[in-house]
């Protein structure tokens, strides 16, 4: 199903007057509220799953099955020092929080959190007599403004680190940073699978593309291998065991934000589980239908919130899953594994579907087709394989060289 | 066409009001009492002998040397994503020479170690 390339959220077709002002205010504090509501539950949800599966009981205190653990504890840091090393660069220590939270708040605007996702549903909603989308903004360049943010997220990290001046934050946001870096370009190579079958960079309209039951997600019409690509590099984008070698706690201490207590602390916190809901909302939305989902009685737009829900808290669980199950990586492998075989599988596989859909479209046999990409992907594979033979020969000359009495000086 | 961002606009200046407010009010109600020992860099209670490096492996400057070509590949290939079916065959071909040229740079670059990380795993023979 093709759509519109430019399809804009039909709030601002006419001119914006107050009303649109008072709309798209109702829905940024509402957007807020969510955000930090869902990072409260998120907190607990991790405590409690992480503690069932260690067969311990986790927070139990604080409110009812200890659902407020997450509130008390922010209020408890709100009332510790906040303290700046000496050694600090006074301006980017106190900058870096702002670059790590702003960036989690607005990545949440792209996806779209209800509508009427059914059978012939266009995803709208009427309010106070003004046509428009469940979700924030429908920027037109939708899913680059979550790779911008994603960037973005990187400096927060990056500079958190450096102003530090300490050698642990220093180390661990080194890491960070080549390690968001290389999972991006896996990252966003996957992702332009989506967009080939989908035809647009909007998230609406990708969610719009997958109405109509599960064949049509794009789990499934990208063949299954770009979903799984993007969870293992969001995955590592968010930081998340088995990728949190960041804050790798037996050797970095606590990684980039060693020196920040306090709220300053808390503010990275509340970043990054802001961003693993929000990965786990990216996921459902581009591979999983977002809303989409048949509707029964009631209204169309409450049947795809509580779809999208759904969808989401699965994803959370498994993010809380891999962290219970998974061993963390080493940097060598977390490096091998994002580089020589994420991205070259994730580039050919994007080929692939360009391939299959041009074929389609000029009727060309899809076995054919198949078995020609299959030889040149194989053929990639060959080369990359060689490629990593030939550097390992290399390295064991080098160090055969220099352990030998001959070449030794 | 830019009241599309907005609402994007508006959640970033009450994300930034957000940290600030909170900001505030923890310097209101926070205790400060610094001490040279707290404001010095943390390492686990030993007193630190070393300033922080101020040098790199040069391998992480490679990975984001490399990064860029990818993420230049990346650029190309969103906006051919979109319009694909109108460029048809000629299109398919120009983005297979193009993601060949950079896997065939990829390839070499793997092929001289510059993305070997660590110590060279010993093969360390099986005793019975």
């Amino acid at each position: 199903m093709r759509t519109n390339v430019f399809a804009l959220d039909p709030l601002f077709l006419d001119d914006v007057g107050f009303e649109e002002v008072g709309i798209v205010l109702l829905k940024v504090v509402v957007a807020f509220v969510m955000l930090l509501v869902s990072v409260m539950l998120m907190v607990w949800f991790e405590r409690k799953f992480i503690s069932d599966m260690q067969n311990r009981i986790g927070p139990n205190v604080a409110g009812p099955f200890g659902i407020l653990q997450t509130f008390a504890d922010g209020i408890k840091l709100f009332f510790k020092e906040d303290l700046i090393p000496e050694r600090s660069d006074r301006f980017v220590f106190k900058l870096a929080p702002y670059l790590s939270l702003v960036p989690a708040f607005l990545v949440f605007v792209i996806v779209p959190i209800g509508g009427d996702f059914g059978e012939d549903g266009d995803g709208t909603v009427t309010w106070f007599g003004h046509e428009t989308f469940l979700q924030v903004a429908d920027a037109p360049v939708g899913v680059l403004f979550f790779l911008a943010m994603s960037s973005l997220a990187v400096y927060g990290v990056m500079l958190a680190g450096w102003s530090s001046g300490s050698k642990y934050p220093l180390l661990g946001s080194v890491r960070a940073s080549a390690q968001m870096v290389s999972y991006e370009a896996a990252l966003g190579l996957s992702l332009a699978a989506v967009i080939l079958k989908t035809g647009s960079l909007s998230s609406h309209d990708i969610a719009l593309a997958q109405t109509g039951g599960i064949v049509n997600w794009n789990v499934l019409a990208t063949g299954i291998v770009p979903f799984v690509i993007f969870l293992i590099a969001g995955t590592a984008e968010l930081n998340r065991p088995p990728f949190d070698l960041v804050e790798a706690e037996q050797e970095l201490v606590g990684g980039f934000h060693t020196e920040y207590s306090s709220l300053r602390f808390a503010l990275f916190f509340l970043a990054e589980f802001m961003n693993t809901v929000t990965m786990s909302a990216i996921i459902v939305t581009l591979f999983f239908g977002g809303p989409a989902g048949p509707t029964y009685a009631g209204p169309a737009w409450l049947w795809g919130m509580f779809w999208f829900m759904l969808k989401l808290l699965v994803f959370l669980g498994v993010f809380v899953w891999f962290r219970a199950t998974l061993p963390r990586l080493r940097y060598d492998q977390l490096m091998d594994l994002g580089w020589k075989i994420l991205i070259p599988l994730s580039l050919g596989w994007f080929l692939f579907v360009a391939a299959l859909e041009i074929g389609d479209n000029r009727g060309w046999s899809r076995v054919v087709v198949a078995i020609v990409s299959g030889a040149a992907l194989a053929l990639g594979a060959l080369l990359m394989s060689a490629a990593i033979s030939a550097s390992r020969r290399q390295r064991l000359d080098e160090q055969a060289e220099s352990d030998s009495p001959v070449g030794a000086r | 066409m830019l009241g599309q961002y907005l609402p994007i606009l508006a959640l970033g200046v009450l994300a930034v009001l957000f940290a600030a407010v909170s900001f505030v009010a923890s310097k209101l109600l926070a205790p400060r009492r610094p001490t040279s020992a707290k404001a010095a860099p943390y390492e686990c209670g030993i007193v630190p002998t070393k300033e922080a490096p101020e040098r790199f492996p040069v391998r992480f400057f490679l990975v984001a040397m490399i990064f860029i070509v990818f993420d230049i590949e990346i650029i190309f290939i969103y906006p051919w994503a979109t319009i694909f079916e109108g460029l048809g065959l000629y299109g398919l071909v120009a983005m297979l020479i193009f993601a060949f040229a950079v896997f065939e740079s990829f390839v070499y670059l793997v092929g001289n170690g510059a993305l070997d990380w660590g110590p060279l795993k010993k093969q360390v023979p099986r005793t019975r």
